[in-house]
């Protein structure tokens, strides 16, 4: 698993074969971009020219203004601040509640891995089934829970939440991967009289670079997209990006301004996609690495 | 935690125990997670679907009256169908394309970085912005049909997004195109891992391409697929999003899921009865599906040498 | 793991620091109101309410979320948890019986006494607002559901005069489709389907049975002959919309009547906002009419929670009296396009549509509660469910219909 070159067959001159693979991967792209397309032209459009021109074409007319007004100025109720607020807000909640979660779920893994305590595997059992509820179940109990701790309706609790919800898949992720480590490296830990916190940091921690990353790009897509949650739990004052949104995309009442939402859309999708164009060579590593097989 | 499985443990006794309170305080988080959370909400949704609760849970019994209820109830019934149509059908599209889309970009071309950002940026986006992008592009009067017509094709016709009996499938295509890539990722860090030697050894021996790709390479991708199989069902189990942004679960009840039948009478309906009624339904089905499996991979074996 | 402990503790602490000192400085009379107006002109009629809070010495904070769903379930939540905001919006009728059952809303009787607000409102609102004899919802305003607003211009281009019934409607559609426009602006989304609905049964069954229908629910009402003619009706208008419209929001289809694109479309009483925000005037470039039957009654409410607090109680009581003050209410229900709860006020500063609201609503028998004030929550969806269902079911006969309807009463009721 750690070569890195590709592996199908040897490149050869242009032939059938090559054009092929590339007409192929060309109309791929064309439908994987189109929508982004889409989004990214109309949020450059005039509303005259949406209102007149077909969807797909190049704006004829370049503006920024919606993008500005999307970040700055779109309202929400009495509230003319843009989504610009909201980004602060779901940059609050990312940074505490991706490194929680995922230091969680590698102590956990590193646990159920190298360790035995009892239970421990019935234990992940429930929590693996656990990741196919449907979330709608959990709200209430968890609105009831956290009232009686106080905590509800705040930054503390929404970050908990996510947490609890990243719980799974992070276990799972760093379970498989630490089940494809040596085992001899921690025999050899032991024998040099490692403890559970010792080895973990010393010898564990450091190998993890690949899987962490991929735990990193999932938790950060996953948390900055997360709607429900922040809707539910994060308090007025913490309403992430996502709900400020859908205030604005789904409220317009007189002309929708299209060009408006699609420029606050696109706004907030910025964040994950930008991890995702920076890092994307490391996730097909981190994952080459073992961190998901099966 | 209960030692239930100690009859399993003690069959595979690979080294000794090593108990260590370090480790099990480790897993306390993780154990009071999966007791509180986890369990306690299945419980108590359990529960909560034998009672007559409206817009608060009440805790009275009137046995399986919402059950009875729940499968009268078409919606329901459209919803189920509808999610076991959506998932063969997600997850199929998801694993074939992103098969193809691996295996294509493995063949040493160009751009690869390129392509694979292309191929995988769909799946940073969430569920509602997916929906809303491809909402616009099938809409007949807006997208797609609006644009070919334009073009001079008059009768070109592709209304899936408004016909009752095919607005399943633009969910899935809205689904594979934010799904395959992931696919794609994880098949393709597999392919990378596959000996060279098996290439050259197939070349020796004459075989063709895609049959070297289809008979030796995909079995070797089995371990990989079933991560891949299981990411994908897990947003299966959940999609609402989606349908919310793209079709409202229209037209009529057409395009409805559980998850939505679930989210609707809980809150909007004030029916908290019949919606924990089809959450437990659907936390069977799921447990029907999942257990053995769970069991067999992580529970019977132990922890490979603990 | 301590160290994991202690990143938890002291983020629990950091965070739950600021909410303390939040509430530990509200002393003033300052009023959270959650609510899901956030649209522009629906935002501008909060602020009537907002500036009147703060001219009366108060602070106003404005929690808008939209849409109803989520607005309701965000305050729910956090009225269940402890964490009330001072006010917050329903609509008019059953959607907080269980709240007020489970002595979660304080009673604003005291205010209703001292401003006389039963003689002051219609009898049905007065209805929906009251629970055990008390006022628990404070009403703001009222919204006719079932107006007709129609392109004049469209109707004199295909030689048809606007239509005053359904049967009109349906009579104007092979000639408006001829002409070249969508006989019928419509959006399928099921709320939008059970507002048409709605309206038919109030026009063609009429106002009893519409009552018993859902007040009561009826099913002999359901199976009677009055109310299938109403449901042949609605399927007549099935072919009258165009291709694009399952899905499409409501002012998406106005859109489609003031671009002439379309001809009319039925719509609650907000619709008007789009007109006025294009620039058009009622009786020239569109008509607005009320369809037979009565004036179908939907609106808004606030609720007041429970709240120990002294003085977030005066502010409760202070914001209560101030939304039905006479003055107030022209002024929200200008900016929102609906017409003021109180028919003791004078409306001449209205557009026309509105007066004509106001003067069908003097007429008490006019005055239509809708599904909303009279059926729970789990009715109104069981019934929805069946509507969509058909009316975007072209081979689903008024017969299956009918009886679909009624075992979603029984399995509601």
């Amino acid at each position: 698993m750690t070569t890195s070159a590709p592996s199908g067959r040897k490149p050869r001159h242009l032939t059938v074969d090559r054009i092929g693979v590339y007409a192929f991967l060309a109309i791929a792209a064309v439908f994987f971009l189109l929508p982004l397309w889409i989004m990214l032209m109309t949020s450059l459009k005039t509303m005259e020219e949406i209102r007149l021109g077909s969807i797909i074409a190049f704006p004829s007319e370049l503006t920024f203004e919606p993008w500005l007004k999307a970040w700055a100025s779109a309202c929400t109720g009495l509230d003319c601040n843009g989504i610009r607020v909201g980004f602060w807000n779901s940059v609050k909640i990312l940074i505490p509640s991706v490194a929680l979660s995922i230091a969680l779920g590698c102590v956990t893994g590193y646990a159920l891995s190298f360790w035995r305590v009892k239970g421990a595997n019935m234990m992940f059992g429930i929590l693996l089934l656990g990741a196919f509820i449907p979330y709608q179940v959990f709200l209430y109990p968890l609105v009831r829970i956290f009232a009686t701790t106080g905590l509800y309706n705040s930054l503390a609790c929404i970050v908990i939440v996510h947490v609890i919800f990243g719980l799974p898949v992070m276990t799972l992720l760093f379970r498989n991967f630490y089940a494809g480590l040596p085992i001899e490296l921690f025999k050899a830990a032991r024998v040099d009289g490692g403890g559970f916190w010792s080895i973990f940091l010393l010898v564990i921690l450091p190998m993890s670079t690949p899987i962490l990353i991929v735990a990193t790009i999932l938790q950060v897509t996953g948390i900055w997209n997360d709607f429900l949650f922040g809707l539910t739990f994060a308090g007025r004052e913490n309403l992430p990006m996502t709900v400020q949104l859908n205030n604005i995309v789904n409220s317009t009442q007189g002309e929708r301004t299209y060009n408006v939402d699609m420029a606050a859309t696109m706004l907030t999708a910025i964040v994950p996609l930008a991890v995702y164009f920076v890092s994307g060579r490391w996730f097909v590593r981190g994952i080459a690495s073992g961190a998901v097989k099966g | 935690m209960a030692s239930v499985s100690m009859a399993a443990e003690a069959a595979v006794p690979r080294t000794r125990r090593r108990w260590n309170a370090a480790a099990s305080l480790a897993l306390l988080p993780a154990a009071v997670i999966v007791l509180v959370v986890y369990l306690g909400c299945m419980v108590w949704t359990v529960r909560l679907s034998f009672s007559s609760s409206k817009l608060l849970p009440v805790l009275d019994w009137v046995g399986v009256r919402q059950y009875s209820r729940l499968f009268a109830n078409e919606r329901f019934l459209i919803s189920v169908e509808n999610i076991v149509l959506f998932g063969v059908l997600f997850i199929a599209g998801c694993l074939v394309l992103g098969f193809l889309l691996a295996v294509f970009i493995d063949q040493k071309v160009r751009s690869e970085a390129a392509f694979r950002t292309i191929f995988l940026y769909p799946y940073a986006m969430s569920f509602v912005v997916t929906g809303l992008a491809w909402q616009w592009f099938l809409n007949p009067t807006l997208g797609l049909q609006k644009i070919v017509r334009d073009l001079g094709f008059e009768s070109f016709t592709f209304d899936w997004l408004v016909n009752q009996d095919m607005v399943v499938y633009t969910l899935v295509i809205a689904g594979v195109w934010h799904g395959s890539g992931l696919v794609m990722c994880i098949l393709l860090a597999g392919l990378r891992g596959v000996d060279e030697d098996l290439w050259k050894a197939a070349r020796i021996d004459g075989i063709p391409t895609w049959r070297v790709y289809l008979s030796i390479v995909l079995p070797l991708l089995g371990p990989m697929i079933v991560t891949a199989v299981v990411l994908l069902a897990t947003s299966v189990v959940k999609l609402y999003d989606l349908v919310v942004a793209m079709t409202h679960g229209g037209p009529g009840i057409a395009s409805e899921v559980p998850a939505k039948f679930v989210m609707d009478h809980f809150f909007e309906r004030n029916n908290i009865g019949l919606a924990t009624a089809a959450a437990t339904m659907m936390l069977i089905s799921v447990a029907a599906v999942l257990a053995p499996w769970v069991y067999a991979r992580y529970i019977r074996p132990q922890g490979r040498r603990a | 793991m301590h160290s994991i402990r202690k990143i938890l503790l002291a983020t629990a602490f950091a965070c739950t620091a600021p909410a303390f000192a939040a509430t530990a400085s509200a002393e003033e009379l300052k009023a959270e109101v959650l609510h899901w107006w956030t649209s522009g002109g629906e935002s501008a009629a909060v602020k009537v309410f907002a500036d009147g809070f703060t001219d009366a010495g108060g602070e106003w904070i404005d929690t808008a979320i939209a849409g109803g769903q989520n607005a309701r379930t965000a305050g729910i939540n956090r009225i269940v948890g402890g964490n009330p905001p001072t006010a917050m919006q329903f609509n008019t009728g059953k959607q907080f019986d269980e709240l007020v059952a489970n002595g979660f809303l304080r009673s604003v009787e005291d205010v209703a006494a001292a401003n006389n607000w039963r003689d002051a409102l219609p009898p049905a609102i007065v209805k929906a607002t009251n629970r055990d004899g008390q006022f628990y919802a404070v009403p703001v305003n009222i919204h006719g559901q079932n107006w007709l607003w129609y392109n004049t211009d469209v109707f004199s281009k295909a030689g048809l005069q606007p239509p005053k019934t359904f049967q009109d409607m349906i009579a104007a559609g092979p000639k408006l489709r001829e002409s070249g426009f969508i006989p019928l602006a419509h959006g399928g989304q099921n709320w939008q389907d059970h507002l048409l609905f709605d309206a038919i049964v109030v026009a063609e069954a009429g106002q009893e049975i519409f009552a018993k229908v859902y007040g009561e629910v009826d099913t002999d009402a359901a199976k009677s002959p009055e109310f299938l003619k109403a449901v042949e009706t609605f399927a007549a208008l099935r072919g009258m919309t165009d291709e694009g419209s399952p899905g499409r929001n409501w002012n998406d289809a106005t859109a489609l009547v003031i671009t002439g694109k379309a001809a009319m479309q039925l719509m609650g009483d907000w619709a008007k906002g789009e007109f006025i925000a294009a620039g058009l005037t009622p009786d020239k470039e569109y008509g607005c009419t009320v369809m037979p039957g009565g004036y179908v009654m939907g609106g808004d409410v606030f609720v007041f929670p429970k709240i120990d607090d002294a003085a977030q109680k005066t502010a409760q009581e202070k914001l209560a009296g101030l939304m039905l003050s006479p003055e107030t209410q022209i002024a929200f229900n200008l900016k929102k396009g609906s017409v003021p709860v109180r028919l003791d006020i004078d409306v001449s500063a209205m557009d026309a549509c509105a007066q004509t609201g106001v003067q069908t609503l003097k007429d008490p028998n006019n005055q239509v509660a809708s599904i909303n004030y009279i059926a729970s929550p789990d009715l109104v969806g069981a019934t929805r469910d069946v509507i969509t269902q058909f009316w975007s079911t072209p081979s689903m006969t008024p017969e299956e219909f009918v009886e679909k309807f009624v075992s979603a009463m029984d399995s509601a009721s």
